[in-house]
């Protein structure tokens, strides 16, 4: 399969924090920022959503006592099985990303699970700030404006 | 903590005493009164006796969330503040966007009542279900800025959302404002000295919680397809691109940009103060949404230039750019910029502001301000004076800082002469640059504005009928498209009473008024069925819309008990009686003869008596309003109060 990510152009973003009231009502059925799996940092004019990355040797895999935290190669994402989960927080000190938090209702950790391949923060997200690719777009997209800029430069020299 | 949203809690903090305690409000109150603005107005008509002073502990300041803000509902994480308002006492509610209403809900709260007043500067501190009032002495005198960061530095936490004042609300300037998350400003009126006369420097709110609705597939799926059409919406692109300044070259194009205290409808230069140049010279850092918002309307910008320093703030918007800007004749960008953020940390309305000092420099021009005004040179055009003047405004520095800080009503009383017919205020309050000779809802809009004139309370965009929804919801409301044409007497009552109406409803709800009757994806309809999935009930567009003109009502009694009447319902004297001097709508004119058919028809249409303008009992009872404001009904036979 193609993997395929949640890519972030924090540019883009405007802080409305859409993805935040989306994500939590899909994931919780309620309307909280504080249970939604991906959150926008707001820094003085500058946004920066931030979300599980998925990565391919995930911290909190490795520290999960109960190996309740799984990779699920069919959809490519890093998921928290929450009957398995007992809540240590272990995997939330673990991320570096900050991107594991605690649903304190539940007691269990929670993380993207990336709407199980169709993610609702990206089809709620105007400005297109959020975008779910294949990896290997994302890479090339970027290869690709740096070849550009590198153009760029020598051009004007 | 989760909680229905028809479950709303009050928060009453009485600063004199020092305690805290929590009410719920009836439901059947949420549904006569919708929420927000609604609730308020009524807390406010029940808690406020007549004649107060409201700058006294007898005042209450309210500050209160949108019912449907927290959820995922386009654009409706609006609040309003509402309290007795100094500049004009009478009724004032201020809408304000940012992420503040938001968190209130998560902690819990959908409004909260301050009465009294704190002996010491205090600060309230809402940590989820925990409230306290903590010594606000190491922040008294501080900027905005540096309130809000050294609250944050405070509580250990960089994502509290605050509401602060800085000296200009301290120092009970007349039109000081209260700054929300930062960047947000709850403007008009003199809020701000309100809260500081209070010695209340702030409200700082960190909520964990979250909100359930009744109906949640319908209400998730509907407030998804709004959020859609919004962003499709033609209204909502150029907010997007430039901001409200973006309106900056068509309504010099119009003849409608407000220059030199309204002495010109054009000004020279006028692009420099548009957001596209904030844009085209690299100004714009950045745009950002409200709570839950997709227009992205407000602004980010930096400037650095040698005269005026690093500028790195929000704003500025369209009202801004237009007083601080072209009616102090002014259109130098770095100048505005710079004024704009002193009025922002220094917590001040920059409305309020450009029309005091474009009246003084139209007073220092025409020989009636010597002494400060002559060594300022306080001439049209002056951006440092300007500059300066805002310093000493903000701490009334000065025999002129004093006098201005109160407002251009009170000002012209001290300075005499004709100065009373250049200040471009009626009820106190000075109106915002829209130019109400040419537009004749705006008018009537304005004149029976209850806080005072300005395009706040009600604007009535669509009359010019400038894209086809502006049309169609001209049709709907008059039943024909021409009436889609501002220069027109008739229908504007009815004009205005929708508009009025639809008001009231959105921000009761939380919603942003530019998307309701600025764009139209947010429509009475829409926002009737969300309200009704919201609660669990069905709700028709009919009964928000009433629900609408229960609040108008409801602030129209609260000013009627304060001896408002027919006669205070009117413009400012300029737009009155100085045709337009210029362009397209040269010799327009909002005359007391056409207003006072306005009026009439409006008076008319509302069921308000055509002689005082105060709602009659069979109205009231229509509204099931006889419980709460019956008291007014009788002051038109003279049994209570008295009229002056």
């Amino acid at each position: 399969m193609r993997l395929r990510t949640l890519s972030i152009d924090a540019q883009k973003c405007t802080a409305c924090r859409a993805c935040e009231l989306v994500c939590s009502y899909h994931h919780e059925g309620v309307f909280s920022p504080f249970l939604s799996r991906i959150r926008v940092v707001r820094l003085h004019g500058s946004n920066v959503p931030v979300v599980c990355a998925n990565c391919a040797r995930p911290a909190c895999v490795e520290v999960c006592p109960t190996e309740a935290i799984r990779i699920d190669r069919d959809v490519g994402v890093v998921r928290i099985v929450e009957e398995e989960c007992i809540g240590c927080g272990e995997c939330i000190t673990a991320c570096p990303f900050g991107a594991a938090d605690f649903n304190e209702e539940k007691g269990v950790a929670f993380i993207c699970d990336l709407c199980d391949g169709e993610p609702v923060c990206v089809s709620n997200c105007i400005y297109g700030a959020l975008s779910f690719q294949p990896v290997r777009s994302v890479a090339q997209g970027k290869r690709r404006v740096t070849a550009q800029l590198r153009l760029a430069s020598q051009e004007s020299n | 903590m989760i909680r229905n949203i028809s479950e709303q809690r009050i928060l009453n903090v009485d600063l004199t005493s020092g305690q805290t305690w929590v009410e719920d409000l009836p439901r059947e109150e949420l549904f006569r009164f919708l929420g927000g603005r609604g609730i308020a107005a009524k807390i406010l008509y029940q808690r406020v006796n007549a004649g107060i002073d409201p700058l006294g502990p007898e005042n209450v300041l309210i500050f209160s969330t949108g019912t449907l803000t927290g959820t995922s509902a386009p654009s409706s994480g609006r609040s309003s503040v509402t309290c007795k308002g100094p500049a004009t006492g009478l009724y004032l509610k201020v809408s304000v966007g940012g992420h503040l209403g938001a968190e209130l809900k998560y902690a819990g709260y959908d409004h909260i009542v301050f009465s009294g007043a704190s002996e010491r500067p205090v600060y309230l501190w809402i940590d989820d279900g925990q409230v306290e009032i903590r010594n606000a002495h190491h922040l008294w005198g501080k900027g905005t800025r540096e309130t809000d960061r050294l609250i944050k530095e405070g509580v250990g936490d960089e994502e509290v959302q605050t509401a602060v004042i800085g000296p200009g609300g301290e120092n009970k300037v007349l039109f000081a404002c209260i700054m929300v998350s930062l960047y947000n400003s709850a403007s008009r009126g003199g809020v701000g000295a309100v809260m500081g006369s209070k010695n209340l420097k702030a409200v700082a709110v960190r909520g964990h919680g979250g909100l359930r609705v009744a109906e949640g597939e319908a209400y998730f799926d509907l407030a998804t397809r709004m959020r859609q059409e919004l962003a499709e919406d033609a209204g909502t692109e150029s907010l997007y691109n430039w901001g409200t300044s973006g309106s900056i070259p068509g309504l010099n194009e119009m003849g409608m940009l407000a220059a030199y205290n309204f002495n010109q409808v054009t000004i020279e230069g006028a692009e420099r103060l548009s957001g596209q140049h904030l844009v085209d010279e690299g100004y714009l850092t950045g745009r950002e949404s409200c709570f839950s918002c997709s227009t992205a309307c407000h602004r980010y910008v930096r400037s650095k230039s040698e005269r005026y320093g690093d500028v790195n703030d929000s704003g500025p918007e369209l009202e801004t750019v237009m007083a601080l800007g072209a009616e102090c004749g002014i259109v130098e960008t770095e100048a505005v910029l710079k004024a704009n953020q002193l009025c922002n940390d220094y917590g001040l309305d920059t409305i309020s502001m450009g029309h005091v000092l474009s009246w003084a420099m139209e007073c220092y021009e025409k020989g009636l301000l010597k002494g400060e005004a002559e060594e300022l040179d306080l001439r049209f055009g002056n951006a440092d004076a300007q500059l300066e003047m805002i310093r000493r405004i903000a701490f009334r520095e000065g025999k002129l800082g004093d006098l201005l800080a109160n407002g251009t009503k009170r000002a012209a009383e001290e300075v005499g002469h004709d100065s009373w017919k250049w200040t471009i205020q009626a009820k106190g309050l000075e109106q915002s640059a829209v130019d109400t000779r040419a537009a004749k809802s705006y008018a009537l809009a304005f004149a029976v504005n209850p806080r005072g004139p300005d395009h706040l309370m009600t604007e009535t965009y669509a009359e010019f009928g400038f894209t086809e929804e502006s049309r169609a919801l001209i049709r709907k409301i008059t039943g024909d498209e021409r009436y889609a044409n501002p220069t027109l007497l008739d229908k504007r009552a009815e004009i205005v009473r929708w508009h009025e109406d639809c008001y009231a409803a959105s921000e009761a709800l939380g919603f942003c008024v530019f998307t309701s009757t600025a764009a139209f994806a947010v429509n009475p309809e829409n926002m009737a069925q969300l309200f009704g999935h919201a609660l669990g009930l069905e709700f028709s567009e009919e009964e928000l819309m009433l629900g609408g003109r229960r609040i108008v009502t409801v602030e129209r009694c609260f000013n009627a008990r304060e001896g408002a009447r027919r006669k205070d319902d009117h413009l400012p004297w300029r737009m009155m009686n100085e045709p337009v001097p210029e362009g397209p709508n040269q010799g327009m004119v909002t005359d007391r003869e056409m207003l006072d058919r306005l009026l009439d028809q409006y008076y008319e249409l509302h069921g308000w008596d055509p002689e005082t303008g105060i709602p009659k009992q069979k109205t009231l009872e229509a509204l099931s309003l006889l419980e709460l404001c019956g008291d007014v009904a009788q002051l038109r036979v003279g049994i209570v109060g008295s009229a002056n």
